[in-house]
């Protein structure tokens, strides 16, 4: 029951998140490279946890107080033009939360003794996060809608 | 696991995101035709548009776009719409956030935001479309109507 016009939160480029999503996506990539060998596991959960705790920074703080989007406002926007338009910043938020619950899932997995799941949590977090960088695309806008339909997001 | 396999794997799971990426961008934001399309009810939507419920039709087309809360590609295409407003008057745009309304969502089975509807004169949906919009898509659906 609205019109799209309610009040919104201060927009931001809508290129750092894509920004950050480059840097999570190689990070991940590196993950699933070492998760892959059994002597290498060990440093493949160290570098997942870098990325879980980033995405937990991105869910709770959002992108503005997240050390990609910091590098991201002091390095890379000063050499870019000024964005055509900004964006909102909850549908970032919202998927970086999922890349946390899907990340996290490999982490407390990890730890509890299954660490074959390490590989698949970081690889599923991969082509999220690789599709946002590359292709713009927008996890909030493809699974919300179908997650609230099947009962597991309610919404009063 | 040899070093070979081990990267040949890393390159598999690569190509699988681009391939999934380039299908995913192919299918957004394309038309497509409903035949014996259902008539919308304005009083259920509930919509609102610059303040005023919506109390009728477009005169040529209505765009009946659904929206949610975490979706940015909603907003550029509500923009876009609106750009469109402003130079085809026998047009409308109207936005519906479905993130309270989950009733229109199974209604209309909708699983993306943002989802077209495009509607006839009539309120008669006639085609719809997955996804962020283009310019040109829209163009091409005002010029399918002709009164």
């Amino acid at each position: 029951m609205s019109d799209g016009t309610k009040q919104t939160p201060a927009g931001i480029d809508p290129r750092g998140p894509r920004f950050g999503a480059a840097i999570t996506s190689v990070l991940l990539l590196i993950t699933v490279f070492l998760a892959l060998d059994p002597t290498t596991l060990g440093a493949a959960f160290g570098v997942l946890l870098v990325v879980t705790g980033s995405f937990a920074i991105g869910a709770f703080f959002g992108n503005s107080k997240h050390p990609y989007g910091f590098i991201f406002k002091k390095l890379v926007r000063p050499r870019l033009a000024a964005p055509k338009e900004l964006e909102d910043p909850r549908p970032p938020k919202f998927a970086q939360l999922v890349g946390l619950l899907v990340a996290g899932t490999g982490v407390v997995l990890y730890v509890a003794g299954a660490s074959g799941a390490l590989v698949f949590a970081a690889g599923a977090a991969f082509i999220a996060a690789f599709l946002n960088a590359a292709f713009a695309f927008c996890l909030g806008c493809q699974i919300y809608v179908g997650l609230q339909r099947i009962g597991l997001i309610k919404k009063h | 696991m040899p070093l070979e396999i081990r990267l040949a794997l890393v390159f598999g799971l690569l190509a699988v995101a681009i391939a999934a990426g380039l299908i995913w961008r192919a299918r957004t934001g394309k038309a497509k035709r409903v035949s014996g399309g259902e008539q919308i009810n304005l009083a259920e939507l509930a919509a609102v548009k610059d303040g005023k419920p919506v109390v009728s039709f477009g005169k040529k087309v209505t765009f009946l776009q659904f929206s949610s809360e975490f979706c940015a590609a909603c907003r550029q295409t509500a923009r876009l719409y609106s750009e469109l407003e402003q130079v085809h008057p026998e047009i409308l745009h109207i936005e519906v956030d479905i993130t309270n309304r989950i009733d229109l969502a199974n209604k209309f089975n909708i699983l993306q935001t943002p989802t077209t509807l495009v509607l006839d004169a009539n309120g008669k949906v006639t085609s719809r479309i997955g996804g962020a919009v283009k310019q040109q898509t829209i163009q091409d659906e005002i010029g399918s109507f002709v009164i």
